[in-house]
């Protein structure tokens, strides 16, 4: 189901809000979908809102994780925003911890921690 | 309720939700069981295609609870004690989702035979 | 839910659970329908048996002072003569029950003590006894007594459980107060929280953290959480690993974790246990802690000019 999640461009930046429950297939069309934006365009961030999502199980995490891992392989760097405390807690007491994705609090911290990822690269 | 297509791995999630709430639960347990439920639904649906799971309430002397059980008529498990420890890696789960889903919940049971089926039984009680 | 609704869940005062207690208290049919019969006795004695009872209670300092007014008297007297009759009802049903938890729970508000509340019973069997023994032959009498025995311990049994479901529920309220001074997480600037943990950590407690932790990251917009574990006595696998969950539960809210306080015993066991630290910050001071979170939000404490 392509397109069910929709990718917003803001310069370079793709943002995307996950805010449905993600039935398997939407989320890995969701994946599809952000790696081919990528490709189409000098990307140098991703930006995925899930907080949205009140439970985030290991299958959805592990696409999340995925793309991020992948996304940098492209030279880009996924930040994930506004997980929810118990989306939080739960998956680190699965043994889940995400690693290889960048974490903010909100959409604002988020692209904050993506500008400074940045500089930091370029110095 | 019956488990057989992928879309039941949501309406199995979302009952479990909707009793904890009504429980009571605080958010932590809440998405603790229903992140349990969730992973245990989908292993019944990749691993066996088809099954049951049975969302119940429970109580016993100073706790109330939800428990929930899944039953299927799959392939089994050969190896259960590998597959608790993690790490056990198939195609859609990654191995984490028994494992994982122990780590969640108050009670765990595991009985599988293989060639004949698996079951699962796990109990959340509510956070006084 | 009303008190005496709630108590009823709490003390699982069920259809079960009610056979089993009359059955227990042999009170059977045959003394519901006696006591149906002598109905009309007790409605000719209500009146003098709660003045004769009430004389009791109004004459202990005890109990004078729950009744501070005639028109409490008055309302009391009344609540009384209604109980009264109701034992001559002849019913034992779980709506029974729950009148009578409701006197409880009404018990229970007023402060009346479980001691005077048993002890008010004698003076009401006593009277009672004295009157079914003019009332009726010696026979008839004793059965009836025999009877109204039964419904009156079966009821002081439920009255018993009003008070205990009563304190249950204090101390779970208290239970729940002390959970949360134990996790006293404190706003020490913008964006900076600070949790010094004092005492032994357990499983439940160290949940209880992580989750506390996490809520006030997210209520606060929290930059990092400052850990302190000056305060905590041992340190081992467990609690070190609770730690390390904490850290990246913070991390995917897109917090930090800085662990200050530890001492060169804990600093050697976390080695010797292999715990991971590589993903939190650590320092040996609070006060370097502080200085760390500072520099993360982009502040700097500096000395005042002279």
């Amino acid at each position: 189901m392509p397109g069910a999640i929709p990718i917003l461009r803001m310069g370079n930046v793709l943002l995307t809000t996950v805010h449905i429950e993600l039935r398997d297939a939407v989320a890995e069309a969701f994946q599809a979908d952000v790696l081919s934006a990528i490709e189409k365009r000098r990307t140098s961030g991703l930006i995925i809102d899930i907080s949205g999502l009140d439970m985030v199980d290991t299958y959805v995490a592990r696409i999340l994780a995925e793309t991020g891992r992948m996304a940098r392989l492209m030279g880009t760097e996924t930040v994930l925003c506004g997980m929810r405390p118990e989306v939080s807690a739960t998956l680190v007491r699965m043994g889940y911890s995400m690693q290889g994705v960048h974490a903010a609090l909100d959409l604002d911290e988020g692209l904050a921690l993506l500008r400074d990822l940045q500089n930091s690269t370029k110095t | 309720m019956k488990i057989d297509t992928e879309d039941d791995v949501i309406l199995v999630r979302r009952a479990v939700r909707d009793l904890a709430q009504a429980h009571g639960f605080d958010v932590f347990a809440t998405a603790a069981l229903t992140t349990a439920a969730s992973e245990l639904t989908r292993n019944v649906w990749v691993h066996a295609g088809k099954g049951i799971a049975v969302i119940e309430e429970v109580a016993s002397d100073e706790q109330e609870g939800v428990r929930v059980t899944f039953q299927d008529e799959g392939p089994g498990i050969a190896d259960i004690d590998r597959v608790l420890a993690g790490g056990f890696s198939t195609a859609r789960s990654m191995g984490l989702g028994l494992s994982g889903s122990r780590r969640l919940v108050d009670a765990f049971d595991l009985r599988s035979i293989v060639g004949r089926g698996t079951t699962v039984e796990i109990v959340k009680w509510k956070a006084i | 839910m009303n008190t005496h609704r709630r108590f009823m869940k709490t003390l699982k005062l069920d259809e079960a659970e009610l056979r089993s207690r009359r059955a227990f208290c042999e009170l059977g049919e045959d003394d519901l329908a006696r006591l149906r019969s002598i109905r009309p006795f007790a409605e000719k004695h209500t009146a003098e048996v709660v003045d004769a009872f009430y004389a009791l209670l109004l004459s202990h300092e005890a109990t004078r002072k729950l009744f501070p007014d005639d028109a409490t008297v008055r309302r009391v007297k009344r609540s009384q003569s209604e109980y009264f009759l109701g034992l001559f009802e002849g019913r034992c049903d779980l709506a029974y029950v729950e009148d009578r938890l409701r006197v409880g729970a009404a018990h229970e508000r007023i402060g009346l003590a479980p001691k005077w509340y048993l002890l008010a019973y004698r003076k009401y069997l006593d009277l009672l006894r004295e009157r079914l023994f003019q009332a009726f032959p010696e026979a008839e009498a004793a059965a009836a007594f025999g009877s109204i025995q039964k419904v009156v311990f079966f009821d002081m049994t439920i009255a018993i459980d009003t008070y205990i479901a009563a304190n249950l529920e204090t101390i779970q309220r208290h239970q729940a107060a002390l959970r949360e001074l134990s996790t006293p997480v404190i706003r020490v600037h913008d964006r900076i929280l600070l949790l010094p943990l004092v005492g032994a950590i357990d499983s439940a407690r160290a949940l209880q953290i992580m989750d506390a932790v996490l809520l006030r990251i997210v209520e606060e917009k929290a930059k990092c959480i400052i850990l302190d574990i000056a305060g905590v006595p041992v340190v081992d696998t467990k609690v070190a690993d609770n730690l390390v969950k904490t850290t990246a539960s913070v991390r995917l809210l897109g917090a930090q974790t800085i662990l200050t306080g530890i001492s060169a015993q804990v600093a050697r066991t976390m080695v010797q246990l292999g715990v991971d630290i590589s993903t939190m910050h650590t320092r040996s001071f609070l006060q370097e802690g502080i200085e760390l979170a500072l520099e993360i939000v982009g502040k700097k404490i500096i000395a005042k000019e002279a």
